[in-house]
């Protein structure tokens, strides 16, 4: 049942619409680079000869740099709405590993007037070929 | 005793991290993150209303987890959920102080699951981010 709050077009956004699509390839370097970055270096995703051993086999990207790719789709998107009250809702489904190419997808699912304004509900994934390593819901104000 | 935070210890209510964790939000960590994420936002190479420059918003997901890696748990954690609320992104200049609390402690299908509230504000006192955090807790 529809509620008497939702919109289907407001301020140049529509529900149904893609935002833009982002590709990014993810190699050591990039892992090697974010563990620099965010202070997080744990062997699991710097030390090869240490991850082997673990049940990925391999290193594997920190599930926030995936995250940060997300916020660059967002932040290119709809600024304002992202960087001051966006809203993100996410679960972790599986590793990104050196190699892949992660592809962050999201779609307007709903657009919902509330008291201090109107805001885009947004489902996201990201996939690194066709499995989906990241899910979830990103509620920005349009 | 061991050198991790044990399962047994959590107490849901509980503050996790006191007194809350410091981040100084600077031009180099700034920097480091933006070139380790190919972040080319155009509004991260200008200055806002204020005239201040401000940090990207998943900034908040170092400076979160940089408050939660001072009290680690057993080897082997997982990542398993994420909550973010951006009030505003953080600006360069900014020291922060990211709180915690012990949401809930569940089992599901034999795995631990411990979920954490933070809370991020600036030196003034301002609310920067809040989050809820999920993570498989590692076999002790």
């Amino acid at each position: 049942m529809s509620s008497t709050n939702e919109l289907q077009h407001f301020n140049g956004f529509s529900v149904g619409d893609d935002l833009p699509e982002l590709i990014e390839a993810v190699d050591q370097n990039m892992i090697d680079a974010y563990a620099d970055a965010s202070g997080d270096v744990n062997p699991l995703h710097i030390d090869p000869e240490f991850a082997k051993t673990t049940i990925f086999g391999g290193t594997i990207a920190h599930g926030l740099l995936t995250l940060a790719f997300v916020s660059r789709v967002l932040s290119a998107w709809n600024w304002q709405g992202w960087a001051y009250g966006g809203e993100l809702d996410i679960v972790f489904l599986g590793p990104v590993r050196p190699g892949d190419t992660v592809r962050v997808c999201a779609k307007i699912d709903a657009i919902e007037q509330r008291e201090d304004g109107v805001y885009a509900r947004c489902s996201l994934a990201c996939y690194c070929g066709e499995k989906a390593v990241v899910k979830g819901t990103v509620i920005s104000k349009i | 005793m061991s050198d991790f935070v044990t399962y047994a210890s959590l107490v849901e209510g509980d503050e996790f991290l006191s007194p809350p964790v410091r981040f100084e939000v600077n031009q180099h960590v700034v920097d480091r993150y933006i070139n380790a994420t190919n972040d080319t936002t155009v509004e991260l190479q200008k200055v806002d209303a204020q005239g201040d420059s401000i940090a990207p918003p998943m900034l908040a997901a170092v400076y979160v987890i940089d408050a939660l890696r001072t009290r680690v748990g057993p080897p082997g954690g997982i990542h398993a959920k994420q909550r973010f609320k951006l009030h505003r992104p953080a600006k360069i200049g900014e020291t922060l102080y990211t709180s915690a609390t012990v949401l809930k402690l569940y089992e599901r299908k034999g795995r631990i699951y411990v979920e954490m509230t933070t809370e991020t504000k600036n030196q003034t006192g301002e609310l920067i981010t809040s989050g809820l955090i999920t993570r498989i807790w590692g076999k002790e």
